[in-house]
């Protein structure tokens, strides 16, 4: 199916927490400014119910999202009070894509872990809770991955401010 | 009859059981042997790059394993977010530089996806043959190295001898062995020079011979069938729980192949004349879904590419290679996510653009990455020279998981 | 004096009459442990030699080409040199005793069993009666050496390395004594020198291996428990390269490190030799049998051997024995490695009763014909 035909499905299954979908779109010819948006359609999903709606992406049988393909974040800007967390699903059978999109409050960025319905998310929630700090809750195993343990920070948000050293050897 | 009393002397317990008739007292010893914690790697001639292994063990049976990612941990994506989209391409090279030009191609297939632009079609021509050369040179690097992880020296160097001729082409067509920068935004970088495409021919032809070589070798003798078989399965179920994609998935029998199923470039005309067909695991000579699959799907997969170049060559025209990219490119706003074929798996790229020079999030999906957390799964129960059987049979390249 | 030992005749009439008699003795002793040094030091550097240029052939490639002109020939003097210059290290935590003298006990013990062969006809070090037995008892002296080894280094990879060692070295010690059994039976004796002699006839092809049928499967029995008990490929997991680094050999460097490493080599050789002697003829073949048609008569004692004749049952030996060990090389650089459960199973539930069956076998054809 394509995007179209998976955002019907899911609406006609009445997905838990969906709130819309974002499309792109060619630039409105009216306006001067606005430059479009292009690339992929993604479904927007509350925080709060995204394990519910993964799963009912997993056992639905024309959905059939078998495969967690990645589970990231992204500061859209440092003076953005969002973070999103994304979600890229497969369908193996179905031979179809569905991306996620879930928006975070920055201020205290916490999502129920998705490793109960996939064990992929396992390791991209420890990168993510790593380098955004987002935390997963109920993670079965939540430690620094790529990191070391004693990082102070979180790299990949906007606001990052490099460490001058690390253990007494310098970062310059 | 006095009660028992248990005396602990460090590691051994012991428990009074009973005193006899003639006054002696009857213990029982219990000597608690504690596991044995190995820590395989980083530097190790088996962990295929920089990545430690904490393996608990009782005797020769791993009781656990438990990978430490980030010695070779590049900050790839910060990096995405500081450079201009054209400039990222050398980064790309560098996580997976077994197989550099398909790194490329995901990334620029992400950034195009973000492009209202169209590839000429000689570029995508050329674009699958260099990347279908590369996973050739991946997979022939991936057998080479799983039989010296097990004790068979020479199919390495076998292995390498037409790998050098790999190198050698490409070398001619970009200038580089390794990291090629080679397929770019639009298309790629220049076009291949008079003559390579016949060499390219000569190539297909020879390494069909030498093919039969390796499975001779390697994939049909008896010790190294007795090695892989039965060792480390990974059931379909698990696979997909663990979002394992690539040769890792089919090996486990599920035939599913982002180039025929959810084809780009020109894989969907190429599948639709079926010129190529994927290799899944069949548990042939031991369980569905074992090392010896996965060994079995890579080194046949090697085929299939040569079919898909011969395609190429005899489809490909003349033309541009490259579409009209300015030299400071501004990407319009969006966000995208275009996952390929990788040799190891599906490579993802998601791109975020908000129509500067910079990207606003460069995510790259290692397919290493994932590949590599079902260790944790599957390595309990099995034996510590088994252990090398299964993370070789991962082909997992560090740069990859580790970005 | 007359002696029967030719050293010790020479040095009893060189040396000053105030020298005592045990002084004269120990001096033979110890000219026969620097010849003896000197033979497996060469005998080392050019197996390491060999077994380069072997695997460089077989990978599609040469091998070791510049130092010394023809082919790299002095690439092991080089190598050795270096290993010389090496630092000494001994591990923190390691057993020190222990870590010193493994290296030593595995070396000397192999020694000790090259100490039974005739080198030629007339030139032995030891005309020991017990000559097969005794080899074997030394050459299985190394496992203790090669546990301590491992133990004593402080390293868990070297102790995988030792606890496979002692497990395998026990497991085919039992079909390499069982398999050997078939040429003793048929040549009915110990000692090394008869039972080379006892194969003269047939124009010098009257080898043990022809005499029965089940000395065939008995020789490829034996190979393969040689190839165990030598830590050769398929059997290398105690130093299995690419899992362990160098199993028991990682804490080990330099001097002490190349003392592992001669004794791999002259294990293979005195392998290989024990095979050339009770399987493939010993000295006979075609060529002694003309040398000895040319050089010597009819009923010569052995002590008065002609030189060029003995000269050329030693090279005819060596040859057979250096065959033994290309082969050894060839099988390395082919197969892969075996598990170690898989090492066990073959040795206790596939050598073992094939090795008894060839025995029982053997000794019924021999009681019949």
């Amino acid at each position: 199916m394509d995007f179209k035909g998976i955002h019907d499905r899911l609406r006609a299954l009445s997905a838990p927490g969906l709130i819309g979908a974002d499309e792109p779109r060619r630039p409105d010819p009216a306006d001067k400014k606005d430059k479009g948006r292009y690339g992929v359609a993604f479904v927007r999903v509350e925080a709060a119910r995204i394990v519910e709606f993964l799963t009912l992406c997993r056992d639905d049988e024309r959905l059939a999202f078998d495969l967690l393909v990645d589970l990231t974040a992204t500061d859209p800007a440092a003076d953005d009070e969002n973070l999103w967390v994304g979600y890229q699903l497969l369908s193996t059978t179905q031979h179809q894509r569905l991306a996620i999109k879930v928006t975070l409050p920055k201020a205290e960025p916490a999502i129920e872990s998705a490793a109960a319905v996939h064990r992929a998310a396992q390791w991209h929630e420890r990168e993510c809770a790593e380098m955004f700090g987002i935390t997963f809750l109920n993670h079965p195993d939540p430690r620094n991955i790529l990191l070391p343990d004693d990082w102070v920070g979180h790299p990949l948000r906007k606001d990052y401010v490099f460490p001058k050293e690390y253990r007494g050897i310098s970062c310059e | 009859m006095s009660e028992a009393t248990t005396q602990q002397h460090g590691n051994i317990t012991l428990r009074e059981e009973r005193v006899l008739p003639s006054g002696e007292r009857e213990f029982m010893l219990d000597v608690r042997t504690s596991d044995l914690e190995v820590n395989m790697g980083p530097q190790h001639p088996a962990t295929h790059g920089v990545m430690r292994i904490l393996i608990r063990t009782d005797g020769e049976l791993v009781t656990g394993a438990q990978p430490h990612l980030g010695y070779l941990h590049r900050c790839a994506e910060k990096i995405g977010e500081n450079v201009e989209w054209l400039q990222y391409l050398p980064y790309t090279d560098r996580y997976d530089y077994l197989a550099a030009m398909n790194n490329n191609l995901g990334y620029s297939m992400a950034v195009e996806a973000l492009m209202p632009m169209e590839i000429p079609r000689r570029a995508e021509m050329i674009r699958v043959i260099c990347a279908e050369l590369n996973r050739i040179g991946s997979h022939l690097i991936m057998f080479g190295t799983y039989g010296m992880d097990l004790g068979a020296f020479t199919p390495f160097l076998y292995a390498f001898r037409e790998r050098e001729w790999m190198m050698a082409l490409f070398e001619k067509i970009c200038g580089a062995r390794l990291t090629y920068s080679y397929i770019r935004i639009g298309g790629v970088f220049n076009d291949a020079p008079p003559g390579w495409l016949q060499e390219v021919e000569h190539f297909c032809d020879v390494f069909e011979e030498k093919h039969k070589e390796y499975v001779d070798l390697l994939m049909l003798n008896h010790i190294f069938v007795k090695r892989t078989a039965h060792v480390g399965v990974i059931r379909p179920d698990l696979g997909l729980d663990f979002g394992l994609t690539g040769p890792m998935l089919r090996a486990s029998g599920i035939d599913f192949d982002l180039r025929r199923d959810m084809p780009y470039s020109v894989y969907g005309e190429m599948a639709a004349e079926g010129a190529f067909r994927v290799v899944t695991g069949r548990g042939e000579k031991g369980t569905l879904g074992d090392c010896w699959d996965r060994f079995y799907v890579r080194v046949m997969e090697m085929i299939e590419s040569i079919k898909i170049v011969r395609w190429c060559l005899a489809n490909i025209e003349d033309g541009p290679v490259i579409g009209d990219v300015p030299k400071v490119l501004k990407v319009p706003p969006g966000e995208a996510y275009v996952g390929i074929e990788n040799p190891r798996g599906e490579l993802g790229h998601y791109v975020v653009s908000d129509g500067g020079k910079v990207a606003k999030r460069c995510r790259v999906r290692g397919p290493s990455f994932c590949n590599l957390a079902v260790l944790e799964a599957i390595m309990p129960g099995t034996l510590l020279a088994d252990s090398i059987a299964i993370i070789g049979s991962t082909d997992v390249v560090i740069g990859e998981t580790d970005r | 004096m007359e002696h029967g030992n030719y050293v010790h005749s020479l040095l009893d009439g060189v040396a000053p009459d105030w020298v005592p008699g045990w002084a004269v003795v120990v001096s033979t002793a110890a000219v026969g442990v620097a010849l003896l040094i000197a033979f497996v030091a060469v005998l080392a550097m050019f197996s390491v030699w060999l077994e380069r240029k072997v695997s460089g052939h077989i990978q599609c490639r040469y091998g070791p080409m510049y130092v010394g002109g023809w082919h790299g020939w002095a690439q092991s003097l080089a190598d050795a040199l270096k290993l010389l210059m090496k630092e000494d290290l001994v591990p923190i935590g390691a057993d020190r005793v222990l870590f010193v003298v493994a290296p030593a006990l595995v070396l000397g013990s192999i020694f000790g069993a090259l100490v039974a062969f005739p080198f030629t006809p007339g030139f032995f070090f030891a005309d020991i009666d017990l000559g097969i037995f005794f080899i074997l008892g030394m050459s299985a002296l190394t496992t203790i050496g090669v546990v301590m080894a491992g133990w004593a280094s402080n390293s868990k990879w070297s102790l995988y390395g030792a606890m496979r060692e002692a497990a395998q070295v026990v497991a085919y010690e039992i079909p390499l004594g069982i398999s050997l059994l078939v040429p003793l039976m048929v040549a009915g004796t110990f000692n090394l020198l008869e039972a080379s002699q006892m194969q003269a006839g047939w124009f010098g092809m009257k080898w043990l291996v022809f005499q029965n049928p089940f000395m065939i499967p008995a020789a490829i029995l034996f190979f393969t428990a040689a190839l165990a008990e030598t830590k050769r490929a398929p059997f290398d997991l105690p130093e299995a390269e690419s899992e362990l680094v160098a199993g028991f050999m990682t804490e080990y460097s330099g001097l002490r490190w190349s003392f592992f490493f001669m004794e791999e080599y002259a294990a293979m050789f005195l392998m290989s030799l024990v095979a050339a002697v009770f399987f493939f003829g010993g000295f006979e073949s075609p060529f002694t049998h003309l040398a000895q048609r040319a050089f010597v008569g009819e009923t010569a004692a052995v002590a008065d051997l002609p030189l060029l004749y003995q000269l050329t049952a030693g090279v005819v030996l060596f040859a057979k024995a250096l065959f033994g060990v290309f082969v050894m090389m060839w099988l390395r650089w082919t197969l892969p490695r075996l598990r170690i459960d898989q090492v066990m199973t073959m040795g206790y539930k596939y050598l073992t009763p094939l090795a008894l069956a060839c025995v029982l076998a053997a000794g019924t054809w021999e009681a019949i014909f």
